[in-house]
């Protein structure tokens, strides 16, 4: 693969007026923003059919840093705000940049509908265990016992592994990795972005000031060998017990699927809808 | 005019007050039609008010009722008290037991008698009513039952109807 | 075009199913909801619709989405509504606000039942009124119609789309459980003669650089959709004439949420809708709005009958509200009757808007019922006696 160089990306794809971004030292966003903007450039997609949607977050925004069509909305409701987009006009391809808080708590319902419905709409979820912009309350991903300003004894809940999740939803394409496996990255971004139906490449992403520093992993190579070793390939996972599992996250791709998408059931839908009614043969 | 139709959930009440309003929205009468019914839906009481009138209609809500078709006890006993001292009380002879002065037909009978299903009492009724009142024209009911009425059940719909309409004629 | 349903004739229909027809006929081509009574005949009508006419509809998982999905149809250039009742009109606040600073063209239909929270799921109210004005949070205006008629809930929602393009602002069509569910006789216009307004688009690639600039000096910047290529951003937060995020700089605060309340306030005119009756030579005035209006009317004649020169302002708008107007008419009368179904919220508005010049009586009624043309009557003669 031919790497063009970041600036070439940045005076390509970004909003000069709106730089610089708004993301701390090591703050894994930007890198996931980079990998987004190559897949689509090595796809040759124009940046006048693309729209980007978010919803509250420090991730969320990043359509605001991008040069296409953007919407930031209200916490959570990303998704929601997508499928009013894509099925008014389906020629539009859409990218929703989203949080982990966003995604699995506040927007959680929208999220499995939107995958139930399979929403041709592809997920780029920043997965940084936390509420960066907020300060480091935690999070539905937070894993038991990481501290957050709102569980400063460490986190006494479950988490949710939102890659499997979507599966269990019903995605068609599922991927999850760390920031730093950015060849990997790129290319489930690009697979997923030409999947039809609903896809989510989910990444773990530093935040090294407000979830970090809490925990003991104050910079970002701190949490690239945390990441290392709390991660585990799917292929070396099938052959795990439950028990070596306990306390890893599998990275890798989860699903890849061809179920038909929303906006094909709904063409199909209307075409029913005439036939019945005797409108068409 | 304000015409009340009370019964039991099923009997088909407020579809009876549908085919009424739509009959007089035909004719180019000003109409409104409401419905009360309980939370059931089947069992509860049932009532479809209808007002028809030439001037413009503010009265939404019958309070003093011209006609009260009952069709069934817990119906009339729901509505009684809004029917006009002076109105007229039209009710099913075999299923409501008044209290007051009255007409009426067994229309369930009738109904069974002449469609084989009790569920087009509510039709013969209306034919009741219309021939009592003259309301509206029998043949704006039964453009109005045509209309509005399941696909494929119109003449059954329309049988019972001109069959009440004959009792109320007598 | 094909219609699926009669066009250029009357029907006889629920008020919930005048709004579906009418939204298809003022050119919605999409729906999102989320069943609730007595709105969901509206839902169930452009189910039945939409897939006829090219147009989406679609249930959502719950109202937040629902006004969600509809706010991003607007932004691709799809007239778009949702209709909920009071629970649902609540979860809907949060997004409303967003249409609201966003500048979004769409309908929100609200047939109003009791409240607070499940209250009388069947049965009518008004008690929506304050939320619809004021229920999402932060300064902001927005324009509510309230029908009192099934033809008037017909003719207001094409008028609620067209006030919604041409302010690019969101529209409350405030009804209730009475007009929603009750049939009358509808006069359903050939599509021809229903006159549409669109939102303004950018004239060129310059006008489209500034999606919240009032460039035109009307106050209202044209709205560069999406897919169009003008790559436009949109954000909740506070925003300057190019839509970028500037959060700490109050001028550009000020400057942009007077701009949206004045796009409103200043166009009051164009707004406002009402109706008079036997207004001119009143001593006692009647203020009053949806369903109730109906029985003002009647109660206006009945006290007229019995001596009281009785007259009746019938508001259409509710908000913008014309103070002003309300000031005249109380110069004009020795009392100002305000009855609503809810324990006073447009009597408020009136109470500021008479400022002092006349009496101003709330009669109240609340529990599911209408107030009757007797109850209003005894309620104006009761007070008129005790002066």
């Amino acid at each position: 693969m031919y790497l063009k160089l970041s600036y070439e990306i940045r005076d390509k794809y970004l909003r000069k007026d709106m730089l610089p971004t708004i993301f701390c030292p090591g703050c894994g966003i930007g890198s996931v923003l980079q990998y987004t903007l190559r897949a689509i450039d090595e796809l040759g997609w124009s940046k006048d059919e693309v729209v980007w949607v978010s919803g509250i977050g420090c991730s969320s925004r990043v359509p605001g840093f991008v040069d296409f069509d953007g919407l930031h909305t209200t916490h959570g409701r990303a998704l929601a705000f997508a499928t009013g987009i894509k099925m008014a006009n389906p020629d539009l391809k859409v990218i929703a940049f989203m949080g982990d808080g966003d995604t699995a708590a506040i927007g959680g319902n929208h999220f499995i509908h939107a995958i139930r419905r399979n929403l041709d709409v592809t997920v780029i979820l920043i997965n940084n265990f936390t509420y960066g912009m907020t300060g480091g309350q935690v999070a539905p991903t937070t894993l038991k016992g990481l501290r957050g300003t709102t569980a400063p004894y460490g986190s006494f809940e479950n988490p949710f592994d939102i890659a499997e999740l979507a599966v269990a939803a019903g995605a068609n394409y599922v991927a999850r990795w760390t920031v730093f496996n950015y060849i990997q990255g790129i290319n489930s971004i690009k697979k997923a972005l030409q999947k039809k139906g609903f896809s989510l490449v989910e990444f773990l992403s530093p935040c090294p000031i407000s979830f970090g520093r809490r925990n003991r992993m104050k910079t970002a190579p701190e949490l690239i060998k945390w990441y290392n070793k709390i991660t585990v390939p799917i292929s070396k996972a099938k052959n795990m017990s439950p028990e070596e599992l306990e306390g890893k996250i599998i990275i890798g791709e989860f699903v890849d699927r061809d179920r038909p998408s929303l906006d094909e059931e709904y063409e199909a839908y209307k075409k029913r809808a005439k036939k019945m009614m005797g409108w068409e043969e | 005019m304000q015409i009340r139709l009370a019964g039991i959930g099923g009997q088909g009440v407020v579809l009876a007050g549908v085919i009424l309003g739509e009959a007089a929205a035909i004719e180019g009468l000003n109409v409104v039609q409401t419905q009360d019914y309980s939370s059931a839906s089947r069992g509860g009481h049932s009532i479809a008010d209808v007002v028809i009138s030439k001037e413009p209609i503010y009265d939404l809500i019958v309070t003093k009722a011209d006609v009260l078709v009952a069709l069934a006890q817990l119906g009339y006993d729901t509505t009684k008290d809004s029917l006009r001292k002076d109105g007229l009380l039209i009710i099913d002879t075999d299923l409501v037991k008044p209290d007051r002065e009255f007409i009426g037909a067994p229309f369930t009978r009738i109904a069974e008698e002449t469609t084989g299903l009790a569920l087009t009492v509510n039709m013969v009724a209306l034919g009741y009513l219309v021939a009592k009142t003259g309301v509206v024209k029998k043949e704006s009911v039964e453009e109005a039952i045509r209309r509005r009425v399941p696909k494929g059940t119109e003449d059954i719909n329309l049988k019972a109807f001109r069959v009440g309409y004959e009792e109320g004629s007598k | 075009m094909k219609y699926p349903f009669p066009v250029g004739k009357s029907d006889f229909i629920q008020g919930d199913e005048a709004i579906a027809r009418a939204a298809i006929l003022a050119g919605c081509r999409f729906y999102a909801g989320y069943p609730i009574t007595p709105a969901s005949e509206i839902f169930e009508a452009m189910a039945l619709y939409m897939p006829l006419v090219d147009g989406v509809s679609i249930q959502m998982e719950d109202e937040l989405a629902s006004i969600a999905a509809v706010i991003g149809a607007s932004w691709v250039g799809t007239k778009a509504m949702t209709a909920t009742s009071g629970p649902g009109f609540s979860l809907m606040m949060e997004n409303l606000g967003y249409a609201i600073m966003t500048e979004t063209p769409i309908v929100v239909v609200d047939v109003q039942r009791s409240g607070p929270s499940t209250g009388q799921p069947t049965l009518a109210a008004q008690g929506d009124v304050m939320q619809a004005i004021w229920g999402t949070h932060g300064d902001h205006s927005l324009i509510v119609l309230t029908p009192a008629t099934v033809q008037e809930a017909f003719d207001m929602t094409i008028r609620a789309f067209n006030l919604a393009e041409k302010y690019r602002t969101p529209v409350i069509l405030l009804t209730d459980a009475e007009v929603g569910h009750m049939r009358e006789k509808v006069d359903i216009p050939n599509p021809e003669d229903v006159e549409l307004v669109y939102r303004k688009l950018p004239a060129n690639e310059e006008e489209a650089k500034y999606p919240f600039g009032d460039i035109h000096g009307d106050l209202i910047p044209p709205m560069p959709i999406f897919g169009k290529g003008y790559r436009t951003y949109v954000t909740g937060l506070t925003h300057d004439e190019k839509g970028r995020p500037k959060t700490v700089d109050a001028e550009i605060h000020r400057k942009l949420i007077e701009r949206i309340v004045n796009k409103i306030e200043k166009n009051k005119k164009d707004i406002i809708e009402y109706e008079t009756f036997d207004l001119d030579d009143a001593e006692v005035a009647i203020i009053s709005y949806g369903i109730v209006a109906r029985s003002a009317i009647r109660a206006v004649k009945m006290l007229r009958s019995e001596g009281i020169k009785a007259g009746l302002l019938k508001l259409n708008v509710v908000w913008p509200f014309d103070f002003e107007m309300i000031e005249k008419i109380a110069e004009q009368v020795n009392a100002i009757y305000v009855p609503e179904m809810n324990l006073g919220q447009v009597y408020h508005l009136v109470k500021e808007g008479a400022n002092g010049k006349a009496r101003v009586e709330l009669i109240p009624k609340i529990g599911g019922e209408v107030h009757t043309p007797q109850e209003i009557v005894k309620a104006v003669k009761r007070c008129e006696k005790c002066i």
